[in-house]
């Protein structure tokens, strides 16, 4: 409960909805999932059969080191035998030392089995989140896949490390117990037996109370960071609109909403923990006065009666401790199904059988010249009942450059999945080369192909790192050339340590310009034979911009090139213009051609270029940005 | 006007690094002033103790009088025991023994439950809430040096985690250190009255135990943050090809992307086997120390015994239990230590939070004028972020109210500084601002800032509802006021199609919004105030050149009247400024309206027309246009 939470300086996953059935705490042991969690063990299949060997004689040890002080109590020490308190002596010194030995494997084994289990869980996760195409990426949210590696991965750990050995070795020290108590005195073992489910029904009551309780505290507590996450975030909207009196009003009452249900939950432990300690001292009084009992009555030895003392507390406290395994086992379970539910997920497609691989470019020094693009009566839709793309017909031979312009939601992005094997068309087809793209395996694709994407997303490391991404095998001289070509070896110099300069998350430490160079030079480094590039609209200042304007000239010569518009000077450049509106080619033709059309185009360019002398308030939005 | 010498600015004070006595110090106080409560815990405790004990003693008493009459055994006499009336039949005052017992367990589960909820209330309800709250009062006045300084993730751990490291100190290092001192000096005398060289002899290993625990403490737990570090990074790795996933996938850089993955998650592994092994030996070692003082008790004690100088159960099964209760407390001091290495780096984190001085803050009698009529003059301002390195150089500009001004520049000319010095979130190093003629420093804060409308670059929506957000600085609005503001920048259109309207929550676990759409909330946010002054930092950056028309007209209407300040890139913003500033490097370089400045050659001449695609083109399209 009071578990420091979780470090944010990485991230901050935002709180979970509430009422998410995919998120369900607990679910019922299923021998299927065991048996599948068991076999992410499998590479230390001899470390776990030692495991189960080593709790069977842990379940043993456990017990009969107490016994044997009870015994050494009640026998040689209370008959005054001194001889043999000495050999009774040696022989639990003997049972201490095999113990705490043995106890040394039993929990190195289970921790290394725990930690080879979640390793092994997580690179399978991994491995198998990369087939997912990208539909997939479009519709789980980040914030879900990351609870797949760490809470539910932790969940099973805790599974595998604990609930089943441990809950082994408690089993076998309550029958060891019972059998010993037996052996003592049926009758006062009778006792013990009737208070077991008693002990066990308070148990599972009060801890199913707990978890829920933790799961509202929890909940609770996400909350305070979440709105402590958007009052740093939004700063410096709330000193501009002097609103710290009533953000701090809201932030007391969500910490007093927390420390509600962190008394609600420390007032159910609060009853448990008597209740179970209490249970122990209840049995001490009954083991006197009926013990005490039958002893004056000498139905029963005095040693007997001193042996139960130890053996009660044996044979209680282990059903506590199951049960609070049996909850972490419902828990694990829960993680367990979610992590094979994502691992049991289909690619909505892969590559076919069939697929080939796509002829790279003929040996340099032959010129690499790009690659051959056509759409040929393409429809496309996310959700097939609904198509954004309709009919689409067009090619680009190589070395030619396409731009596509139009209203966010036209199409433009969704023409570039498909380019790039993304996402499959409905309908028609797209062709590379001539080869029908379903019949390309995606790898031998996206090898010849280069990205550049709206948010120049760059990966945390150096500079020189997220080039190298376009071709990881480059040497340090052939990057600092291709930036060169770029003309943008003193932009990258001026950070603090060259290209050595850690980018930060989401490349935080490179400003706008910087950044789009690094995707810049990262495309360049790949050499492509199709380029994909879907304009930054963020705005920059204009030497900047004229700068990564002349890069981008450079970067698309000699190749194929599908280009998101949003700035005129990219267009002019564009061999073919394709103007779509709501998923459909509308106009098409060079810059020049378009404007002498006196179509859409030319009505929307003319428009942008005239905005301030006859600005009119109630002019329609244009179709197409620039 | 204030003097001069008011308007030199207070650098932040070098941080000074609190030795760990000053920490505790303070820590004391802080727990000092809820010493009432913290002594009802404390007295429960001995309360506690004292009964557990006597519970165990009974049990000992019991099991020397069952054997005293049935075989005969000599009653033990001396230590804490009851004289029973010898008349008495045995089962009397077995019974009496056994309902005692119960009767000390029933007080001590009740006292164990009044204790739990006093400590929690104590800590969960009061300490911690009003820590959070104290450090997130201090947090929202701080300048925004600090939050420039300091990552999201440290600010936020500094009010959840750091603040329960504080409060640890409370009931993981005092109390507890409290506890264990009380009861290991009981469990000691208590043992030493039955029987002192056993004491001695049992107790022999236990400063082992000690320092193996400390120790042991101190060598895993950089181990562990590291292990936790890795961990980090392998998540971040994972986060990172997800949102990547385009660019790796068009790369065709999976297989490079799994093997970075598949390492970091291998570090992880790697990192962990030596901790396990750490752990697998100190365990078993500190559970074979332990059972050698049983060892000892069982020989020792069994001789003892058997020469009829100590007791079996008064003695013997007693000891027994004592020495299990000891060696739990022994093992605590590990915990206890831990807290206080953990308490005081939370300490030192959130006294820092609540040592930073509020730089900016009314001065006393601050002026608060009915109503501003926004006017705003420069007057020799300069300004650094960081001493030594200054963003302004000396500007003068004199704003009539109701104008327009563009500011225009390359990232870093200090824009945004410029206009971050009127709603005083800095103050100038040297010069002053004015506004209606009045040092700004003068001004009431919040008075001032709330007679200035802002809008961001990228504007920062709460997750509430869209009203919420709109009436942002003003929560008491009407729906009334708050649709008109909606209407007058141009977002009441699209806000009824959305789900709920108004009503519609936004965020995370909301709808997400276009950013023009979200540029015309703010918009509206900033009107709903109706201020004299408006500052426009470069609010359509981040909005691609179509959405910018969308919001063009909701900034006409919205500056009409009001004296503003935009800063712009696109010459489609800087055209409607009645007058333009041109910064370079901190300095006004030029000023003029647009037309004046196209005219000139100059930095403004020269971005405009590498913007505009080319002069001969525009000029063809300028016909063309004349002529349709």
């Amino acid at each position: 409960m009071s578990r420091a939470p979780a470090r944010l300086d990485l991230l901050t996953v935002a709180p979970r909805p509430a009422g998410d059935e995919d998120e369900e705490q607990f679910k019922p042991l299923e021998w299927g999932l065991i048996r599948r969690l068991i076999g992410f063990t499998r590479p230390q299949r001899r470390k776990f059969w030692i495991m189960v060997a080593l709790s069977a004689v842990r379940a043993i040890q456990l017990p009969a080191i107490v016994w044997a002080m009870g015994a050494i109590i009640a026998g040689p020490a209370a008959r005054h035998d001194l001889h043999a308190l000495a050999w009774w002596l040696a022989g639990y010194a003997a049972l201490a030392i095999s113990t705490d030995f043995l106890f040394h494997f039993r929990q190195r084994y289970a921790l290394e089995l725990g930690e080879y289990a979640v390793n092994a869980l997580r690179a399978a996760i991994f491995t198998h989140l990369q087939r997912m195409p990208m539909s997939f990426f479009h519709r789980v949210k980040l914030g879900r896949i990351i609870s797949r590696v760490t809470s539910d991965v932790e969940a099973v750990r805790v599974g595998i490390q604990d609930v089943f050995f441990v809950s082994v070795i408690q089993a076998g020290q309550m029958v060891f117990a019972a059998v010993a108590m037996l052996f003592c005195d049926w009758s006062l073992f009778l006792v013990v037996l009737a208070m077991a489910p008693v002990i066990w029904t308070v148990n599972r009551r009060f801890r199913s109370e707990l978890s829920r309780l933790s799961r509202a505290s929890q909940e609770s507590f996400s909350r305070v960071t979440a709105t402590l996450a958007e009052s740093v975030g939004g700063i410096r909207v709330t000193q501009g609109f002097v609103r710290q009196a009533t953000n701090a009003g809201l932030f007391r009452s969500l910490l007093s909403d927390h420390a509600r249900y962190n008394v609600a939950l420390a007032r159910t432990s609060a009853i448990l923990l008597p209740i179970l300690e209490l249970n122990s001292q209840f049995f001490i009084a009954v083991l006197l006065l009926l013990g005490g009992w039958r002893t004056f009555h000498n139905e029963m030895e005095v040693s007997s009666l001193i042996q139960f003392f130890f053996l009660a507390n044996l044979f209680f406290s282990p059903i506590a401790v199951i049960g609070n395994q049996y909850n972490q086992a419902l828990i694990a379970m829960a993680g367990a199904e979610r992590i094979f539910r994502m691992l049991d997920t289909k690619p909505d497609w892969e590559d076919a059988p069939d697929a080939s691989d796509l002829p790279g470019p003929p040996p340099a020094p032959a010129p690499a010249g790009g690659m051959c693009i056509e759409f040929r009566q393409v429809t496309f839709g996310y959700d097939p009942a609904r198509p954004v793309l309709l009919d689409i017909d067009f090619s680009a031979r190589p070395g030619q450059m396409v731009a596509l312009v139009g209203h966010t939601g036209s199409g433009k992005s969704s023409i570039i999945n498909l380019a790039a094997k993304f996402y499959l068309p409905t309908l028609g087809e797209v062709r590379i080369d001539g080869r029908e793209i379903r019949t390309l395996t995606s790898r031998s694709l996206h090898r010849q192909m280069g990205i550049v994407a709206q948010q120049n997303f760059l990966f945390s490391g150096t500079v020189l790192d997220n080039i190298r991404l376009g071709r990881p095998e480059a040497p340090e001289d052939e990057i600092r050339e291709t930036v060169n070509r770029l003309d943008g070896l003193d932009m990258l110099a001026e950070l603090p340590l060259g290209w050595q300069t850690e980018v930060g998350e989401g490349g935080r430490n490179l400003s706008t310009g910087q950044r789009q160079l690094v995707c810049f030079a990262r495309a360049l480094l790949a050499d492509p034979r199709l380029l994909i590039l879907d304009e930054a609209t963020a705005s920059i200042d204009a030497l900047t911009e004229a700068r990564l304007q002349r890069a981008l000239v450079t970067l698309l010569r000699g190749r194929t090139s599908l280009v998101v518009a949003h700035r005129l000077s990219t267009i002019r450049h564009a061999d073919l213009v394709l103007v779509l509106d709501r998923g459909r080619i509308i106009e098409r033709g060079t810059h020049a051609a378009l404007l002498s059309q006196q179509g859409h185009y030319a009505a929307l360019y003319r428009q942008f270029v005239n905005v301030d002398e006859h600005r009119a308030p109630d002019r329609p939005a244009g179709p197409f940005p620039l | 006007m204030g003097p001069a010498s008011s308007s030199t600015v207070r650098p932040p004070a070098p941080a000074e690094i609190p030795t760990n006595w000053s920490l505790m110090r303070r820590l004391f106080g802080l727990v000092w002033e809820y010493r009432g409560r913290c002594w009802q815990v404390l007295g429960l405790q001995l309360v506690l103790l004292t009964m557990g004990l006597a519970g165990l003693n009974l049990t000992g008493q019991a099991i020397d009088f069952i054997r005293h009459r049935v075989s005969g055994a000599p009653l033990p006499a001396g230590g804490f025991r009851i004289p029973f009336p010898a008349d008495w039949p045995p089962e009397r005052t077995l019974a009496v023994i056994a309902s005692l017992i119960l009767a000390l367990a029933l007080g001590r589960a009740v006292l164990n439950y009044v204790y739990s909820i006093l400590i929690n209330r104590l800590t969960q309800q009061e300490i911690v809430p009003q820590l959070r709250a104290r450090v997130y009062d201090r947090l929202q006045r701080l300048s925004f040096r600090f939050f420039d300084a300091n990552s999201t993730g440290s600010i936020i751990n500094r009010v959840t985690g750091d603040v329960q490291a504080v409060r640890m100190f409370l009931d993981q290092v005092l109390i507890q250190s409290f506890i264990m001192v009380i009861s290991l000096t009981v469990y000691i005398a208590y043992m030493a009255s039955l029987h002192a060289g056993l004491t001695v002899a049992c107790l022999a290993t236990t400063p082992v135990l000690w320092i193996a625990a400390v120790r042991f403490s101190r060598l895993i737990q950089p181990a562990y943050a590291r292990n936790r570090d890795l961990a980090d990074i392998m998540v971040r790795n994972l986060a990172e090809s997800v949102q990547g996933i385009a660019v790796t996938k068009g790369f065709g850089r999976e297989a490079e992307d799994r093997a970075k993955f598949l390492r970091s998650n291998d570090a992880v592994l790697e990192q962990q086997q030596s901790i396990f092994w750490r752990v697998s030996v100190f365990s078993p070692a500190v559970g074979f120390l332990t059972r050698i003082n049983m060892i000892v008790l069982l020989g020792y004690g069994g001789w003892l015994v058997a020469h009829d100088r100590l007791p079996l159960g008064a003695g013997l099964v007693v000891f027994a239990g004592l020495l299990e209760q000891f060696s739990g407390q022994v093992n605590n001091v590990a915990n206890v230590v831990n807290g206080v290495q953990q308490s005081l780096i939370g300490a030192r984190r959130v006294f820092e939070i609540l040592d930073t001085p509020v730089e900016i803050q009314s001065r006393p009698g601050a002026l608060r004028p009915d109503r501003f009529g926004g006017a705003v003059r420069f007057e020799g301002v300069s300004f650094a972020y960081k001493v030594h390195e200054p963003v302004l150089h000396e500007i003068d500009l004199d704003v009539a109210p109701g104008r327009c001004v563009a500011i225009v520049g390359a990232t870093g000319a200090g824009k945004s500084a410029l206009m971050s010095l009127i709603p005083r979130f800095y103050d100038p190093t040297a010069g002053r601002v004015l506004v209606d003629g009045v040092d700004v420093r003068e001004l009431d804060l919040d008075n001032l800032r709330r007679n200035i409308g802002l809008v961001f670059q990228e504007s920062f929506l709460f997750s509430h509802t869209v009203s919420a957000n709109i009436a942002f600085g003003h929560p008491q609005a009407t729906a009334e006021q708050i649709r008109r503001a909606a209407t007058v920048a141009a977002a009441h259109e699209f806000i009824v199609q959305l789900p709920q309207g108004y009503d519609t929550v936004l965020g995370e676990s909301g709808v997400t919004l276009s950013g023009g759409q979200r540029q015309r909330l703010a918009l509206a946010r900033a009107i709903l105030l109706e201020p004299a002054i408006l500052l426009l930092d470069d609010p359509t950056a981040a909005i691609d050149s179509h959405t910018e028309q969308e919001i063009f007209d909701a900034l006409d209407r919205t500056i009409a009247g009001r004296t503003t300040f935009i800063v712009a890139h696109r010459l489609s913003t800087l055209r409607r400024a009645d007058f333009i500033v041109v910064m370079e490097e901190g300095r006004i370089v030029q000023r003029g309206t647009h037309a004046e400045l196209m005219q000139r050659p100059g930095p403004y001449l020269h971005a405009a027309s590498l913007q505009l695609a080319d002069n001969r083109e525009l000029q063809q399209l300028a016909e063309r246009g004349a002529v349709e």
